[in-house]
């Protein structure tokens, strides 16, 4: 059954190549699009990539070419290797906690219960809010004040001794941002992985229960398994996002305090914004495109293989 | 099962599509509110300029427009922070606004010096007003000989500081450092917070370091920018480390209100306003703040921030405040001069700096200046004032390079010689 319906499919997007010898090749479809998308994406990239080779400050017509000197310095940089680690730090914090907790959302809102749908729409709605108002949120629920926000609410269910200075504390401001992010798209993840769980036969679940397979047991070899194209998508998605990130941090601390929350994103709209060294800033975009797109490779390739073995 | 497989990738793709719709609206539909316009072709001219200008530029071109009907404009304000940034994005794609906030000096990347070196400001040196600028002050207006911002006169930064506060702990204003710890010692004995500081926002981590470095640095070296930019002083063997040691031993005394680099300009404002703290390190551009957050704003008063028990050493920062210039790629650049033009007559710099509560200038006869001010009019006379320190940094990283230290030092992540090390570093830094 399932060999004749992969067979069908092929046929049915080879069929017409074969049949079409007076059409042209339908590479030409696609020349449009991807003029399109050579004018504004790939045009505006490599003519701004020139730009990490130069010291331009960002305004005038001023600059010249200095070489590998931005790079040099890029990894010279004790704020941008200092980003780079806040960087990884977010990444690893978010790629673990929200997709545990996406994965348990999905699995608590999967399963019978009457407020189910309630429930799937309330764990989504933070993702359509935009993240500027989210933090602004949250930034008004971590005030330092013991009397405002979250430290009020300590406060009050007997546990005032771990108010914090959630976005002042250097060791602490990170968690709080990152914490902030988490809250904002687990919401995302459990939707990725409720389309997953959707796809798990259900006749699957109910032979393993005749054959007197528990919850843990049907979890760890069936849902889990058939979940790998979720769980691909959501790592990525987070992944790239983490390595990304810059709203949250702009509007939340600023990089701050000191250097404590800088990302590589913040770091290059620094560079340009603020310091006005828009060569340099382009070397750190450069840098982190490269480093994402790394990431991102090595981890699509583990996670495929990792899908087609399950 | 490769079928099942197959139908659950279809089944995830229509609901991350459906996300990824959905994610995208919202951003749409915030991105629809953020929007300002901007175009220097046409239509009324395009004005933009920071918060603490507020009330002095509205001023200026709501009574210019009386005066000319013909002339219209559009004004939008940002803050300092966002001011660096978007209106350099602004300048950087070729569509700056016609007129717009510049700082005096150098030292920032919206500063007079970096973007006339750009080639981004029209020259307005052939405007009358402009052989009236002070010579002291002329750093702060020219690059290369030639005048590119219009500033209505010059700003003093010390204690803002609630006068029922000070009476209600008995204390009054101190004039040198030792009485200033014995003042915060007795307004936090009365449960009053001392000093407020709002570090969070970026700027204002820099001003008790200005407060205290004319007397700590500059009353024993006034040509120490000088000799920086020669390179024969440094901020690590200098003044700038009893002002960093200072700045902590009031942190460390408890003297500010908990949490500092938790806290933001607008709370600390709030917390002098209400008497909950009773006072806060500040420049006098921003008093009409203070005074929009008291319910009795007679009650606020300011007085010159002590950095040494030696009465004389003790110097005051006065800098040259935020001004406006024309753009060079503007085409109403001749309406805008224009308007330049008319803000120099003395009694037009009268009238902006009393509303932004500055210093004129320069005035014909007796200049209007709010009485708070006077404290520190005595220090401008005896040429004790001093420029804010980073009109006469090198490049935009020195300012952002302070920002951060300060708060690692609050934070408790730093030390003096090793913030001091950073700010040398990026003071050597090419320009």
């Amino acid at each position: 059954m399932t060999v004749t319906a992969q067979a069908v499919r092929r046929d049915a997007v080879k069929a017409p190549r074969r049949r079409g010898g007076g059409i042209a090749p339908p590479w030409l479809f696609a020349v449009p699009a991807l003029l399109i998308y050579a004018l504004v994406v790939l045009y505006p990239a490599f003519s701004g990539a020139g730009s990490a080779f130069t010291d331009w400050s960002g305004v005038g017509a001023q600059r010249s070419f200095v070489g590998l000197d931005n790079f040099q310095e890029l990894f010279h940089d004790d704020q941008a290797l200092g980003a780079l680690r806040n960087t990884l730090l977010l990444t690893v914090a978010i790629v673990v906690v929200q997709n545990g907790i996406g994965l348990l959302l999905a699995l608590g809102v999967h399963t019978g219960i009457k407020s189910r749908m309630v429930l799937r729409v309330i764990f989504f709605a933070p993702v359509v809010v935009s993240p500027v108002m989210v933090s602004f949120l949250w930034k008004y629920v971590y005030n330092p004040a013991p009397d405002a926000g979250l430290n009020a609410a300590l406060g009050a269910i007997g546990l005032g001794g771990l108010r914090q200075d959630w976005l002042g504390n250097p060791s602490i401001a990170l968690w709080s941002v990152a914490f902030t992010v988490i809250w904002q798209c687990a919401g995302y993840s459990m939707v990725i992985f409720l389309a997953g769980l959707e796809g798990v036969p259900a006749e699957l679940h109910e032979s393993a229960m005749v054959d007197g397979a528990g919850t843990v047991a049907r979890f760890r070899h069936i849902t889990w398994p058939l979940l790998a194209p979720a769980v691909t998508i959501n790592l990525m998605l987070s992944t790239v996002g983490g390595l990304t990130l810059f709203t949250q941090i702009i509007a939340m601390t600023n990089g701050g305090p000191g250097y404590a929350t800088d990302t590589l994103s913040t770091v290059l709209y620094k560079q340009a914004f603020v310091f006005g060294k828009f060569g340099y800033s382009t070397a750190v975009a450069l840098v982190l495109a490269i480093f994402v797109a790394a990431v991102s490779f090595i981890q699509i390739g583990y996670l495929r293989s990792r899908e087609t073995a399950a | 099962m490769a079928l099942d497989r197959s139908v659950s990738r279809r089944r995830l793709l229509q609901l991350v599509g459906g996300a990824t719709v959905t994610a995208g609206l919202a951003g749409a539909l915030s991105a629809c509110g953020g929007g300002n316009g901007s175009s220097s072709s046409g239509g009324p001219l395009k004005v933009i300029g920071a918060g603490s200008q507020e009330a002095g530029l509205r001023k200026a071109l709501d009574d210019y427009k009386k005066a000319n009907p013909d002339f219209d404009f559009n004004l939008s304000f940002s803050p300092a922070d966002q001011l660096q940034t978007a209106l350099r994005a602004q300048l950087a794609a070729g569509n700056a606004p016609d007129l717009h906030a510049v700082y005096p000096g150098n030292g920032s990347a919206m500063s007079m010096v970096q973007l006339s070196k750009a080639n981004l400001l029209a020259d307005l040196s052939s405007q009358s007003w402009t052989q009236k600028i002070p010579t002291g002050f002329k750093g702060a207006f020219q690059n290369d000989g030639k005048t590119f911002i219009f500033s209505p006169g010059t700003s003093v930064l010390g204690a803002i500081y609630n006068k029922k506060a000070f009476a209600t702990a008995g204390v009054d204003v101190p004039t040198t450092w030792s009485e200033l710890l014995s003042v915060c010692d007795k307004l936090k004995k009365k449960g009053i917070v001392p000093i407020a500081l709002g570090a969070q926002t970026p700027w204002v981590t820099q001003l008790i370091d200005y407060a205290l470095v004319p007397g700590t640095v500059y009353a024993k070296t006034p040509d120490f920018d000088d000799k920086m930019t020669a390179g024969t002083a440094s901020f690590a063997d200098s003044g700038w480390a009893d002002a960093m040691d200072k700045y902590l031993e009031l942190q460390k005394k408890g003297f500010f209100n908990d949490n500092p680099n938790g806290t933001t300009y607008e709370q600390a404002t709030s917390m002098v306003g209400t008497g909950k703290a009773a006072m806060a390190v500040q420049v006098s551009a921003v008093l009409q703040a203070f005074r929009q957050a008291s319910p009795t704003p007679d009650d606020l008063g300011m007085f010159p921030f002590p950095a040494t028990d030696v009465a004389a050493d003790n110097w005051i920062p006065g800098g040259v405040v935020v001004g406006i210039a024309v753009s060079a790629k503007s085409k109403k650049a001749e309406q805008a001069k224009k308007f330049i033009e008319y803000c120099g007559q003395p009694d037009v710099v009268n009238a902006w700096a009393e509303a932004v509560a500055c210093v004129p200038l320069y005035s014909e006869g007796d200049a209007k200046v709010d009485p708070v001010l006077k404290p520190f009019l005595p220090y401008l006379k005896d040429n004790k004032a001093v420029p804010f320190m980073d009109q006469r940094w090198p490049n935009a990283e020195v300012q952002p390079t302070h920002f951060a230290v300060v708060q690692e030092l609050l934070g408790g992540k730093s030390t003096v010689p090793a913030a001091l090390k950073k700010m040398d570093e990026a003071y050597r830094k090419s320009a």
